[in-house]
């Protein structure tokens, strides 16, 4: 049972930051790609930086459990990467707002996103045994953080990244005053 | 202040309901193997320089080899049927390696002699400690000082920001939180932070989503395509811990979009859709689901998605999540570019 309410309740505030955020709107997720609205990169540098912190924090109080740190494959990970931006940049969703904006009504999301994404899960899977082995052959580097990388120690390597997100946020805002609180665009009239 | 309050009571309730649960069961997709050999780093062997498990690190295979229970929740009952690793090559690894699997294994075979016996012999008290990834060396590296450096300039540089445009420091206006239609992103990106850190702190998982879409890909592709290896020895289906986080986001989101009073059926997004594509409801339908045909592709193959591997992972500074947003940049703009400009239609 605790395995059901502990991820609903988490994934609800997920859910409920991400609609707060607007992302649940095309405009706004296209717009980030179109270098017009930058929420995106600001919703997210804003969540990396507060969980980084806690985290680390919560790691030397040792109150955390073990965090999971995922494996780096570089090439992979930046030709998935580069796979998703295609996508994402085309039909206006990541994975979790195509959620988002199934709960908020959107019926493109239930009918061709929901399914879109099994059937992406599917390729994947008659795929994985054919392309994993090359893309991860090169640039693997287990389960590495900068810190372990760099061997400084993960406080210094925190704030220095901290301070760029910081900066990284400020000239975003700064340059684009006018669109600190861009429109989300205009609700579309359904075809007569 | 209002919605502080009230995140930090979810927050406070979400963590006193969670149960002492202890061993295997941390990971996110993982098998327990790989929740608490990698993820936990118990005793971590993906780059332990042994060439089998570099060459399969891409897939969650100790059992094929190892044997053992990778759904049981405590380590004795994970180990306690594992067998030597390549006793059984026909079975082990003629899944995925029909043709030459005898072949295959006698390569590996020199190297896995030695540590065989260990492996499955070894008392719970020889497992090596956690390697101290958290933990700060004790003197200073040569990287230690050329960062404390650079934070020193950038502390300066920033000291000077904030006294030259003070006015840009975000006010928060409490008032009708629940209600709003938006955030300040700054805010609901905090806020999403902190769910982040609870998820991952609390419970040892990444906040992530495109793992649920191969739990649920799984149940169709062991029917469809029952010789594929991927789903006969790596993905499992599953209702589980990353399908309910995803049905807490579709309440998460139809709550709020509820309280703000824009929960409402429609086929169509924004003005930023019909001004490129028209209203044609086939089309939008088409392009949703291509585009989230290739956004789980991408994330599979990435290792997760923006918020599993971009966020989650980036929270721990992981290199891979910063590889995967210069992906997700380098053909976002020049995609969205070809489709819908950059400039404002007037």
């Amino acid at each position: 049972m605790m395995q059901i309410i502990e991820p609903l309740g988490l994934g609800f505030l997920f859910g409920w930051m991400l609609h707060k955020a607007g992302l649940t709107h095309h405009s706004r997720i296209v717009g980030v790609y179109r270098l017009r609205d930058m929420t995106v990169i600001q919703f997210m540098l804003t969540a990396l930086v507060v969980a980084a912190f806690v985290l680390q924090g919560a790691t030397d109080l040792g109150v955390s459990r073990p965090l999971p740190i995922p494996a780096t494959f570089l090439v992979a990970n930046l030709v998935g990467g580069m796979v998703f931006g295609v996508g994402m940049a085309t039909a206006g969703y990541c994975t979790g707002t195509v959620v988002a904006q199934a709960g908020e009504g959107r019926l493109d999301a239930w009918v061709g996103g929901l399914s879109g994404l099994i059937v992406g899960a599917l390729a994947f899977g008659l795929l994985q045994p054919h392309i994993m082995p090359a893309l991860t052959r090169t640039g693997a580097l287990g389960r590495a953080t900068l810190a372990s990388l760099t061997g400084a120690r993960p406080w210094l390597v925190l704030i220095l990244f901290g301070q760029i997100v910081v900066l990284v946020l400020y000239a975003l805002a700064r340059r684009r005053s006018a669109c600190v609180a861009p429109s989300l665009g205009h609700e579309a009239k359904p075809a007569p | 202040m209002r919605c502080a309050r009230l995140l930090f009571a979810t927050l406070t309730i979400v963590a006193v309901l969670v149960p002492a649960r202890v061993g295997a069961q941390c990971g996110s997709n993982a098998s327990s193997c790989v929740s608490c050999h990698e993820g936990q780093q118990a005793a971590p062997v993906l780059s332990d320089g042994r060439p089998w498990h570099a060459d399969h690190g891409f897939g969650d295979l100790c059992v094929a080899c190892h044997g053992g229970d990778p759904a049981a929740a405590s380590k004795d009952g994970a180990h306690g049927t594992m067998h030597p690793p390549l006793g059984d090559v026909a079975g082990s690894c003629g899944g995925c390696h029909a043709e030459d699997a005898e072949e295959r294994a006698t390569r590996y075979r020199v190297q896995v002699a030695t540590s065989a016996v260990a492996a499955t012999a070894a008392p719970p008290s020889s497992m090596p400690p956690p390697p101290s990834t958290g933990a700060a060396p004790s003197a200073s590296t040569p990287a230690d000082r050329v960062l404390l450096a650079v934070i020193g300039l950038l502390t300066a540089l920033l000291v000077l920001v904030v006294v030259r445009d003070r006015h840009m420091l975000v006010r928060l206006r409490p008032g009708t939180w629940l209600r709003a239609k938006t955030w300040n992103a700054y805010v609901a990106g905090a806020g999403l932070g902190l769910t982040v850190a609870a998820s991952e702190a609390l419970f040892g998982r990444p906040l992530a989503a495109s793992g649920a879409f191969d739990k649920l890909g799984a149940y169709l592709g062991r029917a469809l395509f029952p010789t594929s290896p991927y789903y006969r020895y790596i993905m499992r289906p599953e209702i589980g811990w990353q399908v309910w986080l995803m049905l807490g986001v579709l309440a998460g989101a139809f709550t709020s979009a509820k309280l703000a009073g824009v929960a409402r059926r429609r086929w169509l997004p924004d003005t930023g859709w019909t001004e490129r594509f028209g209203t044609r409801r086939s089309v939008r339908l088409l392009v949703a689901f291509l585009g989230a045909v290739l956004v789980q592709f991408g994330a599979d193959v990435a290792g997760g998605c923006t918020s599993g591997l971009a966020i989650s992972g980036g929270a721990v500074l992981s290199p891979a999540a910063f590889t995967f947003m210069a992906g997700m940049f380098a053909s976002g703009i020049p995609t969205a570019w070809l489709w819908y400009g950059f400039r404002e239609k007037r």
